[in-house]
């Protein structure tokens, strides 16, 4: 019992969200390029950060709440937290991407090589592998019960997972000394980069529930369509 | 848990009679050591250096290779639905189905560590009981995974390309686990050095032989 | 003297806005032709 009428404002919510969180971005980008300092030893390269961590940030957003909504479906079977979790997971993997690309880019002028094992950029490409596997499992299956709850499954033992990685990549790289690299953020920002880093981790936010909250409508409006073709 | 060891008997049983799957994941895995064999340039790396990387990558791939087969050939006997059907505890299933999965993987590897000694001319005989211990224990590892997803893949279109694709990332850490453990013990390291990583590989376990247990019915039940 | 690496600030600046601009246009045209 889907109901068309009541997707369609919750897409045009989620669109004006992305709207605002899209102007924020640029409003953000202003700011880092010409609002805060020039790092004397990274140079203008630097400036990626203010973008690499936001992305960071919400690619883990995304990531643990597929994981907490996949677990509450199992437990509560409400469809309206599959609808969610795979909502996050396909924001999730444009988080991701967005990681992955900044973060071979600011790692070549850095750190002299576009990329390194190091435990951030291993767990994103763990966590990317681990979205389109949650995704692909979701084209594989037709029956919509079976989609759910796999993916639930799979939602949760991926959250499960990420510990996992996180310490065998450590203990890993611990036996392998890395060649000393200067250190990407420094340890104590000056205001004026401590204010764009903040601004930039709230648009982030933003563009976070904004793309959600669209990829939720539409999710609702497939569903309905479906409906439609099946009657 | 009486009932998972004859849900594994019986399971085990189905195996040996046919042995198509067996014996297919066992060349399988020669063919892998083969190919690594040509696959590197022998002067420039020694056979040691490489032997526990050649090995589990081996090992990793014949597990995926042997838990599609059990799968498959589940679905064609569609025995799982008269299992069902029954007043069974799944975990029971899911219990059963992980121990016939590990007797099917631990007979393939029993035959290609062998093989792997004979290839690559790797003195093993020092470290047995130690890569024995660990064998078990990472193959625990991607084997409790492995069943819970080839139970989903097997539902699939693509189950051959989705059972990698999902399990994958999750054999990562029992490997780097494995490899390291597995290098320490043919360079005779003390025994210290070793025990972090079994300690990873046992706690892997634990997490995911009771997640992926807690999880089956999901997956079997409506 | 800062290292001259602009290049690489403009790559990054324009792959996120490519990515994420990019993602939000395909979720608007999907919406427009469902609803």
């Amino acid at each position: 019992m889907t109901q068309p009428a009541a997707a369609a404002p919750i897409v045009r919510r989620g669109l004006l969200l992305c709207a605002v969180a899209l102007l924020g971005l640029a409003g953000v980008y202003v700011l880092a390029i010409a609002y805060t300092p020039v790092e004397a030893r990274q140079g203008l390269a630097q400036k990626i950060f203010y973008l690499h961590v936001p992305a960071a940030w919400s690619a883990l957003l995304s990531f643990s709440l597929v994981g907490i909504s996949s677990a509450l479906f199992l437990w509560l079977h409400d469809p309206r937290l599959d609808r969610f979790a795979a909502s996050s997971a396909e924001v999730g993997v444009a988080f991701s991407a967005v990681m992955l690309t900044t973060g071979p880019i600011w790692a070549k002028p850095i750190w002299g090589t576009w990329w390194t094992w190091d435990a951030r950029l291993t767990l994103t490409l763990f966590l990317f592998f681990l979205f389109i596997g949650y995704l692909a499992l979701r084209a594989a299956l037709a029956d919509p019960a079976e989609r759910a709850r796999f993916s639930a499954v799979v939602g949760i033992l991926g959250m499960l997972l990420v510990p996992f990685i996180h310490l065998s990549v450590y203990l890993f790289r611990t036996l392998h000394p890395q060649p000393i690299v200067l250190k990407p953020s420094a340890p104590s920002l000056p205001p004026a980069m401590l204010q764009t880093l903040l601004a930039s981790f709230a648009v982030f936010t933003l563009l976070y529930i904004g793309l959600v909250t669209v990829r939720y409508g539409i999710a609702l409006l497939e569903e309905a369509r479906e409906a439609a073709d099946a009657a | 848990m009486r009932l998972a060891l004859a849900i594994a008997a019986k399971d085990i049983r189905a195996e040996l009679r046919s042995r198509t799957a067996l014996l297919s994941a066992t060349v399988f895995a020669a063919l892998v050591l083969v190919v690594f064999n040509f696959a590197r340039d022998p002067t420039a790396l020694a056979a040691i250096d490489l032997a526990p990387s050649v090995l589990w990558v081996t090992f990793a791939l014949a597990a995926m290779v042997a838990l599609n087969r059990a799968f498959t050939i589940e679905r064609e006997n569609a025995a799982l639905d008269g299992l069902l059907l029954a007043p069974v505890p799944r975990e029971a299933i899911f219990l059963g189905k992980l121990l016939a999965n590990l007797a099917f993987v631990g007979t393939v590897e029993a035959i290609t560590l062998p093989l792997f000694v004979l290839f690559f001319n790797v003195a093993i005989g020092h470290a047995l009981p130690g890569i024995i211990g660990v064998t078990a224990l990472a193959t625990i590892g991607f084997v409790a995974v492995g069943t819970i997803f080839s139970a989903m893949a097997v539902r699939t279109r693509f189950a051959e390309l989705m059972l990698p694709v999902l399990l994958l990332p999750f054999m990562v850490p029992p490997l780097i686990g494995a490899v390291q453990a597995t290098a320490r013990l043919l360079a005779d390291r003390p025994l210290s050095e070793v025990m972090g990583w079994l300690r990873l590989l046992a706690l892997y376990d634990v997490v995911f032989v009771t997640l992926c247990m807690l999880a089956f019915p999901a997956v079997v039940d409506e | 003297m800062p290292p001259d690496n602009g290049g690489y600030m403009v790559a990054g600046y324009v792959v996120t806005a490519v990515i994420l601009v990019g993602y939000a246009v395909v979720l608007w045209r999907r919406s427009r032709s469902l609803m």
